[in-house]
């Protein structure tokens, strides 16, 4: 057995995202690669390791021309994409490959109105577990949001005041973020003002759908060293998993996955949840990013909510987070943006959203039944 | 234009007693015949002890609140008519941590209190399905 190589992040990029864009899964990932392999300074052919969520690695090496690949991998229902991104880090440190690229592309899901209409159906009914959800009229992850938020307004210090505070301090975040797709400035009125989707989550605690193809490249630190980038450094991972995935039936609503999953995280390194210069933590529903909060030793248990109201969390507070906006701003790039808004977090390239001399980074994916986190350093 | 079906469960599963027993007005839930561990959703298999000998029983269909929603949107056509709705997590007193999910019924949103006692009743949606719901227990 060879010792592990360290790994780092060579390129970040996005395809044109946007809602209903017209463009197919293919051409988002081809946007994206591109984009990546520009950002590194890379071209095609040295990539030879491949995973993606969402359509085919082997189809969109082969459309790209990379390859032979020495490695690849296409990743199932997982906690967003911290999922490829921990594979493609396994895969480089273990020397399957050199230069790994991590896709996740992510197609609009229909709208509620297209689903009531009968015009679309988020889900065939013919999964089992499905079936034991559906006649009570469950159909759809804000509903489990639901649950999960108003256990965690029981459980914790945290209002719907703080919710709206979270909501606004993301907007000023994506204010100064070109590539957001939500730029108007937002009031705590404003969000108060938003229509319940499943009480108490409201329109304002969900991520936007849309089109996205995100793409970042790892490959070795050494090899980092040498392309057009600053590296950035993976310092450790770890994925989670806690039970099935009827996220209605979690023992705990409010200390799940994220909660183990922190706790891996940080026995797998000497820095400590006070060395997080920033942290870029999945916010699907706002009630993920308070439990992140609390599972990463971000803030006391409990504290969420009013350690956002306090203002730490906005640009200039303690501890900035999600300086991209979230993907309730930038659009679901499910989890990608987190990772890829870290590593401009330490590269220094972040213009008038950076967090001065950021040097660790946290970035964290997806709630309840599982969820993935890693550890970036400025390299 | 007939009303619209409501979502049923999918036909011929392990879980074909839960959704009889609701039609007969019982609440049914999976038990371990080997070690009376209760499971639920039905598998074909007991997570503490490996036995494949399970069967459903009628529990009690007493229990308390763990969480709630109020859903304001239709997300199938069947709602349409029925938003806000209320769904629910219940704990069956049978077995801790034993958890149903279902509706709240007969009960104001602003009235629901995390925790408190609730009791099983049945609803019939259609001529093939009737669900178990719950609402406020009445104090005995
Ligand atoms: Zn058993």
């Amino acid at each position: 057995m060879t010792s592990l190589r360290k790994v780092a992040i060579a390129g970040v990029g996005y395809s044109q995202v946007g809602r209903h864009t017209g463009l197919s899964e293919r051409h988002h990932a081809a946007q994206a690669a591109v984009a990546a392999l520009g950002d590194a300074g890379l071209d095609a052919a040295d990539i030879d390791g491949a995973t993606t969520w969402g359509g085919d690695a082997t189809d969109f090496a082969w459309m790209l021309g990379m390859g032979p690949l020495r490695w690849h991998l296409n990743v199932g229902v997982s906690p967003a994409f911290i999922t490829p991104a921990i594979h493609a880090a396994m895969a480089v440190a273990t020397g399957q490959c050199d230069v790994c690229i991590a896709f996740r592309i992510m197609m609009q899901q229909p709208s509620a109105a297209q689903i009531a209409s009968g015009a679309a159906t988020l889900a065939s009914p013919s999964m089992e577990d499905a079936g034991m959800m559906y006649p009570f009229g469950d159909f759809s992850p804000t509903q489990w949001a639901g649950l999960l938020t108003n256990r965690y307004l029981h459980d914790s210090d945290a209002t719907e005041e703080h919710f709206a505070r979270f909501a606004v301090v993301q907007r000023e975040h994506a204010v100064r973020n070109e590539e957001a797709l939500q730029r108007t400035p937002l009031t705590v009125e404003d969000y108060l003002a938003a229509p319940y989707i499943s009480k108490p989550v409201r329109l304002l605690d969900c991520d936007l759908p849309c089109d996205s193809g995100s793409a970042v490249i790892f490959t070795t630190e050494e090899r980092a060293r040498d392309l057009r980038q600053k590296p950035v450094l993976v310092e450790a991972s770890a994925l989670s998993s806690i039970r099935d995935m009827n996220f209605e039936l979690l023992d705990d609503m409010t200390h799940t996955s994220p909660a183990h999953c922190a706790q891996v995280l940080w026995s797998r390194t000497s820095l400590k949840p006070g060395d997080v210069d920033c942290a870029q933590l999945y916010d699907g529903f706002s009630v993920i990013t308070f439990q992140w909060l609390e599972a990463l030793g971000l803030c006391d248990p409990g504290a969420a909510g009013p350690f956002i109201a306090e203002g730490n969390t906005r640009l200039g507070g303690s501890l900035p987070v999600n300086t991209d906006g979230g993907a309730c701003n930038v659009g679901r790039r499910h989890g990608a943006n987190f990772c890829i808004e870290a590593t401009r977090q330490l590269r220094g390239t972040c213009g008038v959203r950076q967090v001065d001399g950021a040097e660790v980074a946290v970035w964290a994916n997806a709630v309840g039944p599982f969820s993935g986190a890693m550890l970036l350093t400025a390299g | 234009m007939s009303a619209p079906a409501p979502p049923t469960p999918a036909p011929g599963a392990i879980s074909e007693f839960f959704w009889s027993g609701a039609r007969r007005g019982q609440l049914m839930i999976q038990r371990c015949q080997a070690c009376g561990t209760y499971i639920h959703l039905p598998r074909p298999v007991c997570r503490a002890c490996h036995s494949f000998d399970l069967l459903g029983e009628p529990v009690s269909g007493r229990g308390s609140l763990y969480s709630f929603t109020e859903t304001h949107r239709p997300f199938h056509p069947f709602f349409v008519d029925r938003v806000p709705y209320l769904v629910a997590v219940v704990e069956l007193e049978e077995q801790a941590g034993l958890r149903v999910l279902t509706n709240l019924v007969r009960v104001a949103e602003a009235d629901v209190r995390i925790g408190m006692a609730v009791q099983v009743e049945f609803e019939r949606l259609s001529d093939d399905l009737t669900i178990p719901v719950f609402a406020p227990a009445v104090a005995a």
